[in-house]
């Protein structure tokens, strides 16, 4: 793999992970929803494009579409028998949801068209990549970079967008331990929670949607606890609740996990005990910022009137 | 299988989880917020038994009874390390360190041992075998251990100086103002017994299948399942939780639903089999656990509201 | 305005208000008063839904509350303070206020891209009245201080600023000068008087300070262990024996009027 090719994957993995970021910041940075089952959107997300382009042969933007509306539904479903629980209680609720949504997968080799050596733990491959015939292989990653570029902007507006409006300022007083408070002031704390979950869930299905077409090939194995639990840590060790800060804790770790790839290269080391050094680090680094800097990189900004 | 076989395991599998939950929930109910490192103790200490055991030769019940202590010990040092410092944060704050804490142990413990399965060196011993059911003496040892330590906990609580303190420490909403030193030393009493029986349990679980670092991960959902359906707090209510969930988990699988539903012949599909998928039984604790939070918030025996 | 018949709530084997009647008259000030537990606050969060009571009727301009959830009587024009001040720390003093006006246009998603100017227009409204309520309150050096820097009494300063803005109907306060500085005392006996002679509203508030009651209050009702015992105008109900007593019993716990 070229250096240049190389940034370009990179690029294209920050890019897709900043969304997610950005999507679990809206509901944790911002709402305290402790979603310990962000990869469901993600698995949902890129499943349902599947399933679209490639079993039903529809154009990469219905797939888009398509994995948005899953997975917002999802969240706001997931949301309703949990939306007045306490945060440790949406943990581990959430948690679940995601294993059974990937179980689900595991299981239902059918939905994505089945066949043999195809669906459920085979995974699928063969998912088209849009407007591929109109480029250069060499080409072709830098558009597939302009298309993630431009969702992450998109997110990116429509998220602060929301956050910095009144709406925001709602999720924020119910973050703050304030339910009551709220609620004593005629907000409908419960569906704010719900709207947050969709919202995270349209977001988090976007991702999801670009992952599946970037990739060509999806498993359920792609889809374990361990991607939510890299998207924490790029959220907590980002800035909860600034979303620049979001977007910046996802290079950082972003850049960290694929660094210490190449550790490899120089020290004997084989590739398990590398891959659980790296995730030991980013355990500890969730630690340690949680002790020593519980705000993360970038503060949670003030608004000034 | 006979019933008598489903109702065996199920009261196994409780065993298992009862060891597991009532830590978690304890640690829950002193210190205010959800461990999601709790069932990666227990791997820990299922590891540690292994050095011992396989490593240094020792028989399994030497080891296991080692391993446990030191793992109690070990979970007292990352208090002191970690979690001491947040005793005045919000849980939510806490329990985002603890799935920190839980990924560098988990891949710790996957980093040293490497991710194949290992098995701890157990004679192997013949299966009592009945026309009804069949048991090994391992999974005998399991429910007398299990049991075992639910009595001796229940001892704890309301026959000792500990115990007295820990209820005390429990009914105070604000562990700060409980009496300083002492409430250092109820914090510290109540790692070292969490996480020994969660220890217990992992080595159990190690014994009757094998050691993989990725085990405690395996079982977090059945065991926050089973605190939180009995009410997270409760430790009582985690060993109900731990009983209902193990006989669920069996005969869940178990049960043909297409007789179920077939209300005794008046439906006539009287030949369809409707049993749900071995692969589903993972979802079975989820689905229990969405229904009693529906119908009961804070779990079947869950503390009253708060303030 | 509003009536409760009969209200009865058990905290387990506790029962907190044992069939308490009264009724407050729009655009009067009537005081809540009685020994420390006497079921004030709990009186407090029964109306306002936060608990489900176990008996009786409660009528807000007869309606019966039954069943409403605190935000459904909330938005019926029923404010509140918390006696402990509920204050997100990490907003500032502005944000705080802003929070608070009911049914805001960018409260809903869609709103936020499609209704900008009028969000815009009406941010801008509010923000004119925070900056009046917060000078009325002397918090206005701390607009955008960080809540949770604020001190206990100017929590519950802001607290009060926070349901002015609410357009209330009925306001309760629980406990609005406890820790709150003597000199603002004042300023808030005025402010409190001003809402009921000028702009006509009607006030529930709990209170310890009996200078304050006496001097704001139309009406007093005194409760002692969840029973009403007595009721009237604030010199009548110092003078009446039931009260004195409770007041002699209690003065051995903590009984501070
Ligand atoms: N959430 C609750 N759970 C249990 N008991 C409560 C609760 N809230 C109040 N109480 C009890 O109800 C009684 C009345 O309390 P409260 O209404 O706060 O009194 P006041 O406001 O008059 O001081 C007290 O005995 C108190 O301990
Ligand atoms: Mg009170």
């Amino acid at each position: 793999m070229g250096f240049v090719n190389f940034l370009v994957y990179l690029a294209i993995m920050i890019g897709i992970f900043a969304i997610m970021s950005l999507s679990l910041n809206l509901q944790y940075g911002f709402t305290g929803l402790a979603n310990f089952g962000q990869v469901a959107f993600f698995c949902l997300g890129a499943y349902t494009t599947t399933i679209i382009t490639l079993t039903f042969g529809l154009p990469f933007i219905i797939g888009l579409i398509g994995a948005m509306v899953v997975a917002g539904v999802f969240g706001y479903l997931i949301a309703i028998p949990t939306a007045n629980l306490k945060e440790d209680y949406w943990a581990i609720v959430t948690l679940a949801a995601a294993e059974i949504v990937r179980i689900f997968f595991l299981n239902e080799g059918w939905v994505v068209g089945g066949g043999p050596y195809r669906g459920g733990a085979f995974g699928v491959g063969d998912i088209p990549q849009p407007f591929k015939s109109h480029f250069s292989a060499q080409t072709y990653p830098f558009f597939y970079l302009g298309i993630v570029l431009v969702c992450l902007l998109i997110t990116y507006l429509i998220i602060n967008k929301i956050t910095d409006a009144p709406f925001g300022r709602v999720v924020k007083s119910i973050r703050e331990g304030n339910d009551h408070l709220a609620q004593a002031l005629g907000k409908d704390v419960r569906r704010f929670r719900l709207k947050v979950m969709a919202t995270g869930g349209v977001f988090g299905g976007m991702a999801g949607c670009l992952w599946a077409h970037y990739y060509g090939f999806i498993s359920p194995s792609q889809f374990l606890p361990l991607v939510t639990f890299i998207v924490w840590a790029m959220v907590i060790v980002g800035g909860k609740g600034n979303n620049k800060g979001a977007i910046l804790g996802t290079i950082v770790i972003t850049l960290f996990y694929n660094s210490t790839r190449f550790l490899k290269d120089y020290i004997p080391i084989n590739e398990i005990t590398l891959a659980s050094l790296r995730m030991v680090a980013i355990g500890v680094l969730i630690v340690v910022v949680m002790l020593f800097m519980n705000e993360g990189i970038l503060k949670e900004k003030k608004k000034i009137y | 299988m006979s019933v008598l076989q489903v109702i065996l395991n199920s009261i196994i599998r409780a065993s298992e989880l009862a060891l597991l939950s009532l830590g978690l929930t304890i640690v829950y109910d002193i210190l205010k917020f959800a461990n999601f490192a709790h069932t990666e103790y227990a791997v820990v200490g299922a590891y540690f038994a292994f050095i011992l055991n396989v490593t240094l030769g020792l028989p399994i019940f030497f080891s296991a009874i080692l391993a446990a202590i030191a793992t109690g010990i070990f979970a007292i040092l990352i208090d002191r390390v970690v979690f001491k410092k947040m005793r005045n944060a919000n849980g939510i704050i806490v329990m985002v360190t603890s799935l920190g804490v839980a990924i560098a142990l988990r891949n710790t413990v996957r980093a040293i041992w490497g991710a194949s399965p290992k098995s701890y060196n157990v004679p192997l011993q013949a299966p009592i075998v009945t026309k009804y059911f069949r048991i090994t003496p391992l999974q005998i040892w399991i429910i007398a251990v299990g049991a075992a330590a639910m009595v001796a906990f229940y001892i704890l609580l309301h026959y000792t100086r500990l115990g007295k303190a820990m209820r005390a420490a429990s009914d105070n909403p604000d562990l700060a103002q409980a009496s300083g030193i002492a409430t250092e030393k109820i914090v510290t009493a109540v790692w070292f017994i969490a996480i020994s029986f969660a220890s217990l349990g992992g080595i159990l679980i190690g014994m009757e299948t094998y050691l993989l670092p990725y085990m405690g991960f395996a079982i977090i959902i059945p065991v926050f399942c089973a605190a939180i359906m009995g009410g997270l707090g409760n430790p009582y209510g985690a060993m109900l939780g731990a009983l209902v969930l193990g006989f669920a988990e069996n005969f869940g699988l178990y049960i043909n639903f297409g007789k179920l539903f077939n209300l005794g012949g008046l439906l006539h599909i009287t030949h369809r089999a409707l049993f749900i998928p071995t692969g589903y039984k993972p979802a079975i604790s989820f689905v229990i656990l969405i229904v009693v939070l529906l119908l009961r918030p804070r779990g079947i025996l869950g503390k009253k509201e708060e303030r | 305005m509003l009536r409760l018949e009969n209200v009865v709530k058990n905290f387990g084997g506790l029962q907190a208000l044992s069939g308490v009647s009264f009724r407050v008259e729009a655009g009067s000030i009537t005081g809540l008063i009685g020994p420390n537990g006497s079921g004030k606050s709990t009186c407090f969060n029964v109306i306002t839904g936060f608990y489900e009571k176990d008996g009786g009727d409660i009528y807000f301009r007869d309606e019966n509350l039954e069943g409403l959830k605190p935000f459904e009587i909330a938005q019926r024009g029923l404010s509140r303070t918390f006696q402990i001040s509920q204050v997100p720390e990490k907003m500032t003093v502005f944000e705080n206020l802003l929070l608070a006006p009911k049914g805001q246009t960018g409260e809903v998603i869609t709103n936020v891209f499609f209704k900008a100017a009028r969000i815009e227009e009406e941010t801008r409204e509010y923000l004119e009245k925070a900056k009046d309520i917060l000078k009325l309150l002397k918090l206005y050096d701390l607009r955008n201080e960080y809540a949770g820097n604020l001190s206990g009494g100017q929590k519950k300063l802001l607290s009060l600023g926070r349901v002015l803005l609410t357009e209330p109907t009925l306001i309760l306060l629980d406990e609005p000068t406890a820790g709150v500085n003597p000199t603002l005392i004042n300023d808030i006996i005025r402010a409190v008087k001003r809402l009921r002679d000028e702009e006509g509203k009607t006030l529930l508030i709990v209170e310890h300070n009996m200078k304050v009651i006496s001097e704001i209050c139309d009406k007093v009702i005194v409760l002692d262990f969840g029973r009403k015992i007595a009721e009237g105008t604030p010199r009548e109900v110092q003078n009446d024996e039931k009260v004195l007593e409770a007041y002699l019993a209690g003065s051995s716990k903590k009984w501070d009027v």
